[in-house]
C-alpha cells in the first residue's frame, strides 16, 4: 500500500463516517407534518398544537398552516396545491361537502388502517355521518356542526314547532310592534342557502337526493311546499327582504341587535349571542328546526374533519396527530374554550360540560335528526344550480313551480351527464 | 437587426402569455374533471357544442358586457373630470392629488366588504339615508334589477383614480404654447376643450378605454365579495363562472372553454370599440 491509497483510503473512511453520521442524525430529526386548518381552527388549536409537540419532542413536530378564514378559500388554497402534484400538507382539515369531490380525485388516503370499529362507536350518531366516500373512512371528525333555531325568550314562550307556527308566531310578535322582523336565516346565492333549504324541505317530507341513487326530488310536493313557504316568510314580511343576501354574518347581527325573534344559524352563534356585551343575554332559546305535522325536525350536518392527503410520506405520523387533536382530551379543551360542538358521545354526558353549556343536550338531540347534503363528487355543482334556483324565487324573478322544474331538470343532466363520460 | 432586441420581451410574452393559452385551447377540447379522475380525454368539441348551448355562460356574458360598459363610461367621464381638476394650479393640490389615488391602492376585497356594508339593509348608511328621508327599506343587494347597478358603485368607486392618473399623464403632454395660440386667435376655454385637449387627448382616453375594459370584462374579486353572484346570478360575470367551474365543481375542461369562449368575447369587444373610436378620428378628420 503505498501513501496515496493510503490517504484514499483514509478519506473513504472520514467520508462514509461522516455519511453515516448524518443519516443517523437525519433520522433522529423530528418527522415534520404540515396540517391545513381554516385561520379560525388555527388559532384555536395553538395551545392544544403547543401540547403534541411538547409530548412528542424530538419524534413528531406539528406545524399548522393558518389557512384563510372563509371556508370556501380554503378548499381553493388546498385544491391548488393539490393540483401541483407535490402538496406541502400531509393532513388537511376540510368540511364535511368537500369529502366525496377530494376522494373522488384521488387526493385523499383510506383511514380504514388507524381506525377500528371502536373508535367509530365512539362517535355520537350524527358524528358518524359524511366521513366516508364508498364504503371506506377518509376522514375524522373534530367538531359536530348543524342547524339550529335560536329563538327569543322573552317575546314567546315556546318556539315554533311547524312552519306554519313560525309565521304565526312571528307575525303576532311583529304586529304587537316588539320586533321590526320576525325571522332571520341565510338567504344569500351560496351555500348556506343550500343548508337552509334542507332543512324545510326535509322538514316536509322530501329528499334533495336519495342516497346511492340518481333520484332527485327538486319538483315533488314536499319541495315546491319548501320553498313556497321560504319565499312566504319574505313577501308576508316576517323576513326582511333584506335576507336574499344574508349570510351567517349579517343573520347573526341583526338576531343580536334585538330585531328579530328567531333565527337559524349554527351552534358558534350561542357563544355570540351569549357575551356580555348582547343586548339579548340570557333572552335566547335553542331548539331544532321547525317540521311540518308528522315529519321530523331536520338539521343540515355541516361538521369539520381531518383527512390525511395520499402524497403524504409519514401518514403514520400524520394518523398519530389526528388521533391527539380529536382526542376526548383535545375535544373537551376546545368546547370549554371555543364552545365547539364535541363528536365523542361521552362527553355528551360529561358533567363538567354540562355545568358549563346548557344547551349542549339540545346539541346532542339536533346531532340525532342531522341530514347529509348529497353525497357525490358532483355535490358542488348541484348544489349551485339549486342556489341559482332558490334565489330567483326568493327575489320573485321565477316562480316556484317553474324554478324548481329547472332546478330538477338541470340536476337530472348533471348526474346524467356524469354518468356518460 | 435590431429586431433582435425585442426577443427577450417576446420570449417573456410567449411564456406568461402564449404558454397559458395554448395550454387552456388544447383543454378546451378535452374533457378534465373530478368525473374522469382529472384525467384529460379528448372530448372532440363537445365543451364547445355544451358552451354555445349554455343558456348560463350567454346570460353571464351580457351581465358582464354591461357591467364592463356602464363603469367603464362612468370612470371615463369622472376620472376626465378629476384630471382637469388636477391639472390646474392650485394650493393643496399635491395633497389633493395623493388622496384621489387612496381607493385604487385599497385591495379590492377589503373595499368590496366595505361596499357590502354600506348596502347592509338595515344598519348600512345608505339605508340609514333611507331611513331619515322616510323612505321604505331600499334592499338594494336583495333586488336582481338594481344589485348590478351597486356592483357599478364599488367599480367605479375604485378604479376612476387610475383612469385619471392615465388622463393626468396626458394631459401634461399637452404643450402649453398650443394652447395661448388659440387663445391669441380668439378661442374661449369651452372651444379650447373641445378643439385642443380633447383631440390630444385621445389616444389616453383610448388606452384608458382598452385598459379598463379588459379588466372590467374579467371582474371576480369584487363581485365575489359583494354579491357572490346573486341575487338569483344577476350579477355572475364570466371569470366568476369560469372559476367555479374550475375550483369548485372541478371541472378543468369546461372551465377553460368558459376562459377561451370569454377571452374571445374580450377580443372583438375591444376590436370593436377601437374600430368604433379609429373611425370617427378619420371622419372628424381630427389628426393631419
Amino acid at each position: 500500500m503505498n501513501r496515496r491509497t493510503g490517504w484514499g483510503l483514509a478519506l473513504f473512511l472520514v467520508l462514509t463516517s461522516l455519511a453515516v453520521l448524518t443519516s443517523w442524525a437525519l433520522s433522529l430529526r423530528p418527522i415534520r407534518i404540515n396540517v391545513l386548518m381554516p385561520a379560525s381552527f388555527a388559532d384555536q388549536t395553538t395551545e392544544l398544537v403547543r401540547k403534541f409537540n411538547a409530548d412528542h419532542t424530538g419524534k413528531i413536530n406539528l406545524r399548522v398552516t393558518r389557512g384563510p378564514l372563509e371556508t370556501e378559500a380554503v378548499s381553493d388554497l388546498a385544491i391548488s396545491s393539490l393540483l401541483l402534484g407535490k402538496s406541502p400538507f400531509d393532513a388537511l382539515l376540510i368540511d364535511v361537502t368537500w369529502l366525496p369531490k377530494y376522494a373522488a380525485a384521488g387526493w385523499l388516503a383510506p383511514l380504514d388502517p388507524w381506525i377500528d370499529q371502536q373508535a367509530i362507536d365512539s362517535l355520537a350518531p350524527g358524528a358518524q355521518l359524511g366521513n366516508s366516500y364508498k364504503d371506506q373512512i377518509y376522514r375524522w371528525p373534530l367538531v359536530a356542526d348543524m342547524g339550529l333555531l335560536y329563538w327569543r325568550t322573552d317575546l314567546m314562550k315556546e318556539p315554533p314547532k311547524t312552519p306554519q307556527e313560525l309565521l304565526e308566531i312571528s307575525q303576532r310578535i311583529q304586529q304587537e310592534g316588539r320586533v321590526p322582523y320576525g325571522y332571520v336565516w341565510q338567504g344569500r346565492q351560496y351555500e348556506g342557502l343550500s343548508c337552509v333549504f334542507l332543512e324545510v324541505l326535509d322538514g316536509f317530507g322530501g329528499k334533495w337526493l336519495t342516497p346511492g341513487t340518481d333520484i332527485v326530488g327538486l319538483n315533488s310536493p314536499a319541495s315546491q311546499k319548501a320553498a313556497s313557504w321560504l319565499r312566504k316568510l319574505i313577501s308576508s314580511g316576517v323576513s326582511p327582504k333584506a335576507v336574499i343576501n344574508y349570510a351567517e354574518n349579517e343573520t347573526l347581527q341583526l338576531f343580536k341587535s334585538g330585531d328579530a325573534a328567531l333565527m337559524r344559524n349554527w351552534p358558534y352563534a350561542w357563544g355570540e349571542v351569549q357575551k356580555t356585551n348582547s343586548p339579548i343575554k340570557g333572552k335566547v332559546g335553542v331548539t331544532t328546526m321547525v317540521a311540518a305535522p308528522g315529519h321530523k325536525s331536520t338539521a343540515t350536518l355541516g361538521s369539520w374533519g381531518f383527512s390525511i392527503l395520499k402524497g403524504s410520506s409519514n401518514p403514520d405520523a400524520a394518523a398519530e396527530v389526528i388521533a391527539f387533536l380529536t382526542s376526548t382530551y383535545a375535544q373537551k379543551q376546545l368546547f370549554l374554550k371555543n364552545s365547539y360542538t364535541p363528536t365523542k358521545a361521552e362527553l355528551f354526558n360529561d358533567p363538567e360540560l354540562l355545568a358549563k353549556s346548557t344547551i349542549l343536550p339540545i346539541l346532542a338531540e339536533a346531532l340525532q335528526s342531522t341530514e347529509q347534503r348529497p353525497q357525490t363528487p358532483l355535490y358542488a355543482q348541484i348544489s349551485d344550480v339549486l342556489q341559482r334556483q332558490l334565489s330567483s324565487i326568493l327575489t320573485g324573478k321565477s316562480n316556484v313551480n317553474t324554478a324548481m322544474d329547472r332546478a330538477q331538470r338541470n340536476t337530472e343532466q348533471i348526474l346524467l351527464a356524469a354518468g356518460e363520460t | 437587426m435590431i429586431q433582435l432586441l425585442l426577443l427577450p420581451a417576446a420570449l417573456l410574452i410567449a411564456l406568461v402569455f402564449g404558454i397559458p393559452l395554448i395550454r387552456y385551447c388544447w383543454l378546451s377540447v378535452h374533457a378534465n374533471s373530478v368525473v374522469t379522475g382529472l384525467v384529460a380525454i379528448p372530448n372532440h368539441g363537445a365543451n364547445w357544442l355544451r358552451l354555445f348551448n349554455d343558456e348560463r355562460f350567454w346570460q353571464d356574458s351580457a351581465q358582464t358586457a354591461r357591467f364592463a360598459f356602464v363603469s367603464v363610461s362612468l370612470e371615463l367621464l369622472l376620472a376626465l373630470a378629476i384630471a382637469l381638476l388636477l391639472d390646474q394650479r392650485w394650493r393643496g393640490r399635491g395633497v389633493v392629488r395623493a388622496i384621489t389615488l387612496l381607493p385604487w391602492a385599497l385591495p379590492t376585497t377589503v373595499m368590496a366588504l366595505g361596499w357590502r356594508w354600506i348596502f347592509n339593509t338595515p344598519y348600512g348608511p345608505i339605508e340609514q339615508l333611507a331611513v331619515l328621508f322616510r323612505l321604505p327599506p331600499l334592499n338594494i343587494l336583495s333586488n336582481p334589477d338594481i344589485t348590478w347597478l351597486a356592483t357599478v358603485v364599488g367599480d367605479v368607486w375604485k378604479t376612476t383614480p387610475f383612469v385619471a392618473l392615465i388622463l393626468l399623464a396626458g394631459l401634461q403632454t399637452i404643450p402649453n404654447d398650443l394652447y395661448e395660440a388659440f387663445y391669441l386667435e380668439g378661442g374661449n376655454p369651452r372651444a379650447a376643450f373641445f378643439k385642443v385637449t380633447l383631440p390630444l387627448l385621445q389616444p389616453y382616453l383610448l388606452l384608458g378605454l382598452l385598459f379598463r375594459l379588459a379588466q372590467a370584462f374579467g371582474v371576480f374579486d369584487l363581485i365575489q365579495v359583494m354579491t357572490g353572484g346573486g341575487p338569483a346570478s344577476s350579477t355572475e360575470s364570466l371569470a366568476l363562472y369560469a372559476y367555479l367551474n374550475a375550483m369548485r365543481f372541478l371541472d378543468f375542461g369546461y372551465s377553460a372553454t368558459v376562459m377561451i369562449g370569454s377571452f374571445l368575447l374580450l377580443v372583438f369587444i375591444c376590436l370593436f370599440s377601437w374600430l368604433v373610436i379609429y373611425q370617427t378620428r378619420h371622419l372628424r378628420g381630427v389628426f393631419k
